[in-house]
């Protein structure tokens, strides 16, 4: 299956600020550039976020995190520490913050439209005393990321609302996809069974700490 | 489980709260002085703490919450967000630190460590047996329940803040011990070790919220025969007992996962079990989270 790439026109900047008009006052005085109580308490409710980080020549990079409610620590009102978790290794976050330490971070609430956005500057730590607020299951983590709030809003609900997320019933479309296993051996043509794919994926998501 | 709702909070010394809980169906689970309860918190996390109100009251049960300032979530939740009026799940009671009959106590509590011996200090006192209690904090103002204890047992209580006064001189206590005294703390690391170098450990009994810094020898492989299921349950070095048997669909509740709360007890019927537990299991019992197995085998009751 191949196709011709398909190149969409593109609209300048100045011509995308034109059509979307100006934002509103009250959009941008929503902005803070600290964490304030009401951010804190969604903080301490969030399961998950999507942190996105870019390398020195701005290619971009978003990646999900995930634990238990309150996993992202408020250190003080401008700053947080984030825990690096087992994942993949690929450390695509700590090697872009190397040559750009620019973070967005979107967390999100099971079951809230709105979201919390956070921007800022991020390091890697291994600090014992942050660390030891990351021990969970008889482990702390290896590293954490600390992040310096620079900003930090209530985003509208309006994409959560469109997507359906919180919808149970939108949990059907999962099973519309083939198991990872099987996507997997047909784009890389691979002769193996998917099942051991899929297994030893099911086996990593039992070490989460 | 047991439902309850929160009655009221108060505020009982520089960064520790007290909760008021109230059950909403029907009396609480009865217990006795040095149980604790597992609360299960809005954000996943399962705290113990010891009951510290009236063993008498089966409407209510009574714990205090020191915010640690390295919380991973549980005091400081309760805290910033738990406030009357919330509904809160709390498992039944268990009591690792049982008050044992004898014609005299001593107390040593280190700041929160009071929570458990709070009633047992009352129920000694109402049993007519000789009993003191010393209260070491870093002030007055940091010990929950000083102004209590003060004023319901007067005398018998010693309240030492080590900013004015340093540290009680344990061993100087112990020679002045009558025989058959037995001596409860509870309290932080530190004291623990103090009272465990001053006093002779058949007359000891301790409770740690924490567990203590050890180094246990490298973890092995073993199975778990279960004996009710009629399973086999291999458990690899890199996996705890308790992980092992939940993935096999084998459910065994969980709490603090290093060996403190006692909520994944299990009944060993054969083999030896390595105990790393700091709740000191009982004969023929085993901690899921933390001890492994000596044996290449273990039965259990499951």
């Amino acid at each position: 299956m191949t196709h011709a790439r398909v190149r969409p026109r593109r609209v300048s900047p100045a011509e995308v600020r034109e059509r979307l008009g100006t934002p509103d006052a009250l959009v941008e005085a929503k902005i803070l550039d600290r964490i304030d109580e009401h951010f804190r308490r969604f903080i301490a409710h969030s399961p998950f976020l999507t942190l996105a980080t870019a390398d020195a020549a701005g290619r971009a990079d978003c990646s999900p995190r995930g634990d238990y409610p309150g996993f992202v620590k408020v250190l003080d009102e401008h700053t947080l520490a984030m825990p690096d978790r087992p994942g993949n290794k690929l450390a695509d976050s700590f090697r872009n913050l190397a040559e750009n330490d620019g973070v967005g971070m979107c967390f999100l609430i099971p079951g809230l439209r709105e979201t919390l956005r956070v921007n800022g500057s991020a390091y890697a730590t291994d600090e014992p005393d942050v660390l030891a607020r990351m021990h969970t299951e008889g482990r702390e983590p290896e590293l954490a990321l600390v992040i310096e709030v620079a900003e930090a809003y209530f985003h509208c609900g309006r994409a959560l609302v469109r997507s359906r997320l919180w919808d149970p019933a939108s949990q059907a479309l999962a099973d519309e996809m083939p198991s990872v296993g099987e996507m997997t051996i047909a784009q890389h043509n691979l002769t193996i069974d998917p099942e051991v794919i899929d297994a030893g994926l099911e086996e990593a998501y039992h070490t989460l700490y | 489980m047991q439902h309850t709702v929160i009655d009221r909070t108060e505020h009982a010394a520089e960064g520790v709260v007290s909760l008021l809980l109230r059950g909403t169906t029907g009396p609480l689970a009865p217990w006795e002085p040095g149980a604790h309860v597992d609360l299960s918190l809005p954000n996943w996390l399962t705290r113990s703490y010891s009951l510290c109100g009236d063993p008498a009251d089966e409407e209510h049960y009574r714990v205090a919450v020191r915010h640690d300032p390295l919380s991973r979530g549980g005091s400081e939740y309760i805290h910033h967000y738990l406030r009357p009026g919330r509904a809160l799940q709390v498992s039944l009671p268990r009591n690792h630190f049982p008050l044992l009959p004898a014609p005299r106590y001593l107390f040593l509590a280190g700041g929160i460590g009071i929570t458990p011996l709070l009633p047992m200090l009352s129920a000694a006192v109402a049993a007519d047996i000789p009993a003191g209690l010393v209260y070491v904090g870093r002030s007055a103002s940091a010990m929950p329940f000083a102004e209590e204890l003060r004023s319901r047992h007067g005398g018998r209580v010693r309240l030492v803040a080590t900013r004015e006064d340093g540290r009680p001189d344990l061993t100087a206590l112990a020679s002045d011990l009558a025989p058959g005294t037995l001596v409860y703390c509870c309290g932080p690391a530190p004291m623990i070790a103090a009272a465990q170098a001053a006093f002779p450990a058949g007359q000891l009994h301790t409770e740690r919220f924490r567990p203590a810094a050890r180094v246990f020898p490298e973890n092995t492989p073993f199975d778990a025969v279960c004996a009710r299921s009629g399973r086999t349950v291999p458990v690899p070095a890199d996996q705890s007992l308790l992980d092992a048997l939940n993935r096999a669909g084998l459910p065994v509740p969980g709490g603090c996962r290093e060996g403190v709360c006692g909520s994944c007890e299990l009944t060993v019927l054969s083999g030896g079990p390595e105990h790393r537990d700091d709740i000191g299991a009982p004969k023929g019992r085993m901690y899921a989270c933390v001890s492994r197995a000596l044996t290449p085998e273990l039965v259990i009751d499951l």
